[in-house]
């Protein structure tokens, strides 16, 4: 109770304060009078209280949603970036595989492993009029380079490979030793029922 | 009135709230020291003892691509296989078909030992499985319970992923970047290499380093149990690729061009020989190619001379290939015409006492200028030459290249000019000069006064770096020097109507006349200085031929230089190679053949 006393002290002081001013005209009119009734205590509206919890429900669920929401794509993220992992590997071992594949002097070699020539000088037919210009002679069957049995570009990535087009030689091999042509030795089949006749409709 | 009673209340509520205040006052300093001052010490020290990762991502160098956008060199990833040998050594623990560990009689797991495993990995690396065991072993008696060894390094992907698909848990692979050139040494002067540990060592790799290099970033995120990434917690620094570089150099026509020249150098048995197409129009280098090179995916396989670009490196005195600037001088300078004439023995001796000597004996002639790029003489050319005084013809040689940079800001480019400012030529050197004795040039410098020539006068800067794209798409183009006009187009007009006469009727002209084009050239065939210094090699030259076709609308400049040539010693040896080289260009860029034929000049008069 000391504090009431203490408050009750510093009213007495104030009211002391008071007094001492002049009083007001009409101030003693006013009389202090004991409230009869009590007002009605409000009834507390319950619709504020339930939309107030029902959002602080929702705001939780969501969050909890979208939490889960994200550590379940964080997994799926995992699975995935290991996929992509594995593939990038895969792309790695078949790039490695294709390199130096289409690199020009493999083509070249393949290309002279077949018979091809290069380095003529060249002809063209003009559409306008059908006119050869240029030297107007056939091509020589000499290659100006000889891209297989003189190799002169190395190439770390395709050395030792096979040609596609002549599995016996490769770049760095050159052809091999004894390339003889093979002769087809065996027996042509025998005619059984008259020469064969291209169909023609 | 104030009591004691009313005091002591009010004191000691204004002392419990200074006290609190000066707590809460604490904990804020100390709550800043945290957040603020010391945060990223705390949080590295969180990211060190707790779960957090940090992951460094590295960034692709860039790939070197030719003229058309085909890749030269590209980035791939090897990988370095490590072992922990006390783990490797104590074998893995048996497990059958359902992966259940096998236990033997004993009722403990059967082990299968190191030995049988080291079988298992060296079928893999190729090594034999004494090699691998006796990594571990060794690795063990050098230092017992050491941790790290290493197996193999720089093992392909395909090695990588079935060394892990054994599923050994102590072998340990680390990435390490790594370049391949999917053309081998189609370039390989130009590209230069990559040293296994990333440094760029040689050609473009080397000189365009700051186009090509990466930037590494890094990537921090916390990791739960069972090692996925805690959501949110990733920050992330992006690493930046390399950027693109973009060559002049057209691949197919390089590769032509190095495999001439490496059967023709052969051939000729040169010291080395190289081949420069450049692009008239533009000064475009097309093909730089030459013999020895470099494979820049094995570059140990080449000797380490072999290894950079002689072609970029190389200066020599280019004898009579620069006659024609001589002749352009003696045009612009001395006012004398293609038919102008002079005596020219095959031997003279000038009043000042210099003697000048032509190559071959002949009887005396009235060579016009034209005769004598024809007939390639050096009588002719000194007189004709100094018709003009030293210093414009020194001015001349300037403008058209000499004692400049050749512009493709090579690494070690070689110093070249004038052994002599004009003042100080002496009796001998006032002519040699006027036949390409006396300053040094390179390679390219000789291309492009040729480039000169058959542009009309305009030299264009020598280029073989197109552009350097970066990773977010801003196309960077290299510096060069602004286009000069070094004669005057009549002039260029007319030396190139000599230069067509020497191929029309010099003695090179039936071997190499292509059927149905014009063509402009010289031959020279440059005296080399022996090692010490001191004088001429005897009998051993640089030889060059260096030409454009088609003369009536020049598009390309071949030059073709071979290095002390054996078989055939003068600049004959190169007839062959150059006609070679030029059918190759002439049909690669599908070059129309000439509708008109070589107007024919006079030689004698």
């Amino acid at each position: 109770m000391s504090a009431n006393a203490a408050e009750a002290d510093l009213l007495g002081e104030d009211l002391l304060a008071l007094s001492a001013l002049p009083s007001r005209d009409g101030a003693g009119e006013r009389r202090l009078r004991a409230v009869e009734q009590t007002l009605p205590a409000r009834r507390p509206r319950l619709m504020y209280g339930l939309v107030a919890v029902a959002g602080a429900l929702a705001i939780a669920g969501a969050q909890i949603g979208m939490s889960i929401l994200t550590t379940q794509s964080s997994y799926e993220l995992k699975t995935l970036t290991s996929q992509q992992r594995s593939v990038d590997w895969q792309k790695q071992m078949l790039e490695d595989d294709v390199a130096g594949l289409s690199s020009p002097q493999y083509l070249a070699a393949n290309a002279a492993a077949l018979g091809m020539v290069t380095g003529q000088a060249p002809n063209y037919l003009r559409l306008s009029d059908g006119e050869v210009v240029g030297t107007g002679k056939a091509a020589v069957s000499t290659s100006s380079v000889q891209a297989l049995k003189k190799a002169g570009v190395a190439n770390a990535l395709v050395s030792g490979l096979p040609l596609v087009t002549d599995p016996d030689s490769s770049l760095s091999a050159g052809v091999a030793a004894d390339a003889t042509i093979v002769v087809d030795t065996a027996t042509p089949p025998a005619i059984a029922d008259g020469l064969p006749t291209p169909t023609t409709h | 009135m104030t009591t004691r009673a009313t005091r002591s209340p009010r004191r000691r509520t204004v002392i419990a709230l200074m006290v609190v205040l000066i707590v809460f006052g604490a904990f804020v300093v100390r709550l800043v020291d945290i957040q603020v001052v010391n945060a990223n010490g705390h949080i590295s020290t969180a990211h060190e003892l707790a779960s957090g990762t940090e992951r460094t991502l590295t960034g692709t160098r860039g790939d070197i691509v030719d003229t058309n956008g085909r890749v030269l060199a590209t980035s791939t990833l090897l990988y370095d296989v490590g072992i922990d040998p006390s783990l490797a050594i104590a074998g893995i623990k048996k497990r059958d078909a359902d992966g259940k560990v096998v236990l033997g009689a004993d009722g403990k797991p059967e082990m299968i030992d190191w030995p049988e495993l080291a079988g298992r990995i060296a079928d893999v690396t190729g090594q034999s499985a004494e090699d691998v065991t006796a990594i571990v072993v060794d690795r063990l008696a050098e230092k017992p319970g050491a941790q790290w060894a290493s197996v193999k390094q720089h093992v392909s992907t395909e090695m990588y992923r079935a060394l892990a698909d054994l599923g050994l848990p102590f072998l340990t692979f680390t990435s390490v970047p790594s370049r391949t050139y999917p053309d081998g040494a189609v370039a390989g002067n130009v590209l230069g290499f990559v040293s296994s540990d990333g440094t760029a060592l040689e050609g473009v790799e080397d000189l365009q380093n700051s186009c090509l290099e990466a930037t590494n970033g890094s990537l921090h995120y916390q990791r739960g149990r069972d090692g996925v990434t805690i959501p949110g917690t990733e920050v992330e620094e992006p690493a930046v690729d390399g950027g693109t570089l973009t060559l002049t150099i057209d691949s197919d026509l390089q590769w032509y061009m190095q495999q001439l020249i490496s059967e023709e150098t052969k051939r000729y048995k040169a010291n080395w020989g190289g081949i420069i197409v450049m692009e008239v129009a533009t000064g475009k280098i097309r093909a730089f190619a030459e013999t020895p090179t470099v494979d820049p995916n094995d570059p140990a396989a080449s000797d380490p001379e072999d290894r950079g670009s002689r072609l970029a490196r190389f200066s020599y005195e280019p004898g009579s290939t620069f006659k024609p600037v001589t002749a352009a001088t003696a045009i612009e300078a001395a006012g004398v015409t293609p038919l102008s004439t002079m005596t020219t023995p095959d031997r003279k001796v000038f009043d000042n006492g210099a003697v000048i000597n032509d190559s071959e004996h002949h009887a005396t002639q009235n060579l016009t200028l034209n005769g004598g790029l024809v007939t390639s003489s050096n009588v002719a050319m000194s007189q004709f030459g100094s018709l003009v005084d030293p210093q414009t013809r020194y001015d001349y040689l300037t403008k058209f290249g000499v004692g400049q940079p050749q512009g493709l800001n090579w690494s070690g480019e070689p110093r070249t000019g004038f052994s002599a400012l004009p003042g100080d030529w002496d009796n001998q050197t006032y002519y040699t000069t006027t036949f390409g004795q006396a300053f040094t040039v390179t390679a390219t410098q000789v291309a492009s006064v040729y480039q000169t020539i058959a542009n009309g006068g305009v030299r264009m800067p020598a280029q073989l770096i197109e552009s350097c794209t970066a990773a977010d798409g801003t196309v960077a183009t290299p510096d060069l020097a602004d286009p000069v006009r070094v004669i005057e187009e009549e002039t260029a007009d007319e030396v190139g109507l000599m230069l067509e006469n020497v191929f029309a009727q010099g003695t090179l002209a039936d071997d190499i006349k292509i059927d149905g084009y014009r063509m402009a050239g010289k031959t020279g065939t440059a005296q080399i200085v022996n090692d010490a210094g001191t004088a001429y090699k005897k009998n051993l030259y640089f030889t060059s031929l260096v030409g454009y076709a088609p003369a009536e609308d020049p598009q390309y400049v071949v030059l073709t230089v071979f290095d002390e040539p054996k078989k055939e010693r003068m600049s004959s040896a190169n007839r062959s190679v150059f006609k070679k080289a030029m059918t190759q260009v002439l049909k690669h860029y599908r070059i129309m053949p000439s509708d008109t034929e070589t107007p024919l000049l006079p030689v004698t008069q």
